[in-house]
């Protein structure tokens, strides 16, 4: 149990009537990331600002390092927390900002200094000391934000999507170097994100939230290749989610018709049992276009038209009707698009093991 | 005035519209000009006339700076307008974090009781407070009842007495004051610092009253500037003796007939006010700066 920095039981939080966060029960171990991914009111910021103590649950316990949480303030929590808009302190240089925490916990001036310095070199702001936060660019307050934040030396350090205010191309950076720099400190790390790249980029777990409720926890991969319900196999990637029903094939095996429509595909043999699959998911990767030379044998072909292109550079996005209503996501190389024009006949295949049944 | 005299034409070759384009300001400067700068201007001329000859003199200043009873009564305008801006501004202070905070359903409550006292008239509410601190009033019978004391203690018809009054007036001046200041501040600042260790009064120290001090000021300045200038409340509740510079001009003009002496308490009550406002707006400026906020 020592190893595990924060631990929730059964937490529940309700603001009248309306219910927030039911019941979650989740443990992050120490040194680990971990994102809480969802969209916007699915309660993953309720349960950080519960996790730092600026609210308290209703219901259940939170654990920090083995200890109740309940009635404890958040200056006594020893956690970090970066902001989505940073919260610089406006009337304090870098310097200051950095320093506050240590301040506050009455560390020696010179000590005060070491540390300042070292935290802003491990976010590499060093020489932008004096500066204050109005004088700073958006990625170099982030940057401050993150070094005040760890400074203290918190073992836990809580993120409220942290880098949806930067532009895409310091966002994708910053990925990478949060990454490094926990685990540089082997701090834990609960970052709050709707973005599922970055959740996908940078945790060792991804816990997926949706209306108050945790709706799966795993690996990146996993969540992604093994999506649990068609609202994260929808929400993690790009993914064609059709409503099925289940009947025998030949030879014991089993495949699915997509509901109204006389589509028919073979799945895996072993394919997770799922007793009462009502969905199924197809990731447009795993879709391939093929010519008239179909050769693989186990995959389930299917004739159709292209409705619409969508070019992304590298990759191509393709909407392809195989039936009145069906539509199927595609996605290919860029290379073939002068085939692939709409309104042009394809044939795609896509292999067993690649539909993933869902049971909600 | 000087905003009258710095309105010079513009030069026509750089803009063809110049002067329509400050048509609308007239009406506001007509009014400004008939209603300001006109009795100001006036009020200087009476000020330098001989009481009984009305011919050019300055002894009105001489009596102004030379007569100890008007000294002391400046010096007492200044020290009830100075208390007063402190009382209002520090019993504000909590009641504008609360409105600004606040999301409970009592906000409403609490903004309406803040600004409601503004309903009713100063001299009603002057009365009221004469009512409960006059020596047999509430707070007196009250205290003798409870044997606590066994005379009435001069609570009104002295400072207290108008600084309490004042205070209560002025109030929601200061309360506005400061609730635009710390609206302005962003709640999360206050949660950052506090996650990082900083206990309630850290905060306030090192956060909240450093971000708030231009709100501070100005609730200061408002509070000192309509203590200074108000008349209903010193003279209800001060009595004869506590006399300020608003009741000393009312004095000299309806008992003593001498216009030029109250023109000049007016002009000091006047230079008092600007060279206040202008204070706290020259430290207004230089902690903006030096607060980078």
């Amino acid at each position: 149990m020592n190893d595990i920095d924060i631990e929730l039981i059964c937490v529940r939080k309700t603001y009248g009537n309306n219910l927030v966060v039911n019941d979650i029960n989740l443990a992050i171990p120490k040194g680990e990331f971990v994102s809480l991914l969802g969209p916007s009111g699915c309660g993953k910021t309720t349960t950080l600002n519960m996790i730092a103590g600026f609210q308290e649950p209703t219901g259940g316990e939170i654990r920090i390092r083995g200890r109740n949480q309940a009635g404890v303030p958040p200056e006594k929590r020893n956690i970090g927390l970066v902001f989505q808009n940073y919260a610089l302190f406006p009337h304090m240089t870098v310097a200051e900002n950095v320093g506050f925490g240590l301040k506050m916990k009455g560390t020696p001036r010179a000590e005060i200094e070491q540390t300042v310095r070292t935290a802003l070199k491990s976010v590499h702001l060093e020489g932008l000391e004096a500066r204050y936060p109005k004088e700073l660019s958006g990625g170099q307050q982030q940057r401050t934000a993150l070094a005040r934040a760890i400074a203290p030396r918190p073992s836990v350090l809580l993120l409220d999507e942290p880098l949806s205010n930067l532009d895409l191309k310091l966002r994708e950076a910053m990925r990478v170097e949060l990454k490094e720099i926990q685990q540089q400190l082997g701090m834990t790390f609960v970052y709050v994100t709707h973005d599922q790249e970055e959740a996908m980029a940078m945790s060792d777990r991804v816990v997926v939230m949706s209306g108050g409720v945790i709706t799966q926890e795993d690996k990146p991969e996993h969540i992604y290749n093994a999506p649990r319900t068609s609202f994260v196999a929808d929400f993690i990637g790009k993914s064609n989610i059709f409503a099925v029903s289940l009947r025998p094939a030949a030879d014991d095996r089993q495949e699915i018709v997509i509901n109204g429509s006389s589509i028919a595909l073979a799945i895996a043999a072993d394919q997770p049992k799922v007793a009462t699959a009502k969905f199924c998911c197809i990731r447009p990767e795993d879709v391939r276009v093929v010519g008239n030379d179909v050769s693989a044998k186990d995959a389930n072909v299917l004739d159709g038209t292209i409705c619409k292109t969508v070019n992304l550079g590298a990759h191509l996005d393709l909407w392809i009707a195989v039936d009145r209503d069906i539509m199927i996501k595609a996605l290919v190389r860029s290379s073939r698009s002068n085939q692939l024009k709409v309104g042009n006949p394809v044939s795609i295949s896509i292999a067993p093991a690649a539909i993933r049944l869902l049971a909600e | 005035m000087t905003i009258v005299a710095t309105d010079s034409p513009a030069a026509p070759a750089r803009r063809a519209f110049t002067l329509r384009g400050y048509v609308p300001l007239f009406p506001p400067f007509a009014v400004l000009l008939l209603f300001f700068a006109v009795p100001i201007g006036m009020m200087i001329g009476i000020s330098v006339q001989d009481p009984k000859t009305s011919q050019f003199s300055m002894a009105s200043y001489q009596r102004f700076l030379t007569d100890g009873l008007i000294i002391a009564g400046l010096f007492r305008t200044i020290l009830m307008s100075g208390l007063v801006a402190i009382c209002v501004t520090v019993m504000a202070y909590p009641v504008a974090y609360f409105l600004a905070r606040s999301t409970s359903r009592w906000r409403a409550v609490v903004f309406a009781l803040a600004i409601a006292p503004e309903l009713a008239g100063v001299v009603l509410r002057t009365y009221g407070w004469l009512i409960i601190l006059e020596d047999r009033g509430f707070v007196n019978d009250a205290l003798i009842w409870l044997g606590f004391v066994s005379s009435p203690l001069p609570l009104a018809k002295n400072l207290f007495g108008v600084v309490v009054g004042l205070t209560h007036v002025v109030l929601p001046f200061g309360i506005l004051a400061l609730l635009t200041s710390i609206q302005g501040i962003d709640p999360n600042i206050e949660k950052a610092a506090q996650i990082l260790g900083a206990s309630r009064l850290s905060v306030i120290r090192h956060i909240l009253l450093p971000l708030s001090i231009p709100g501070i000021v100005s609730s200061l300045l408002i509070s000192f500037t309509m203590a200074a200038s108000a008349y209903a409340t010193p003279a209800l509740l001060g009595g004869a003796r506590f006399k300020v510079l608003a009741t000393m001009i009312f004095e000299q003009i309806m008992f003593y007939i001498n216009w030029p002496m109250a023109a000049v308490m007016a002009i000091v009550l006047l230079v008092l006010m600007l060279a206040i406002t202008f204070a706290g707006g020259r430290v207004e400026t230089r902690l903006h700066k030096k607060l980078n906020i």
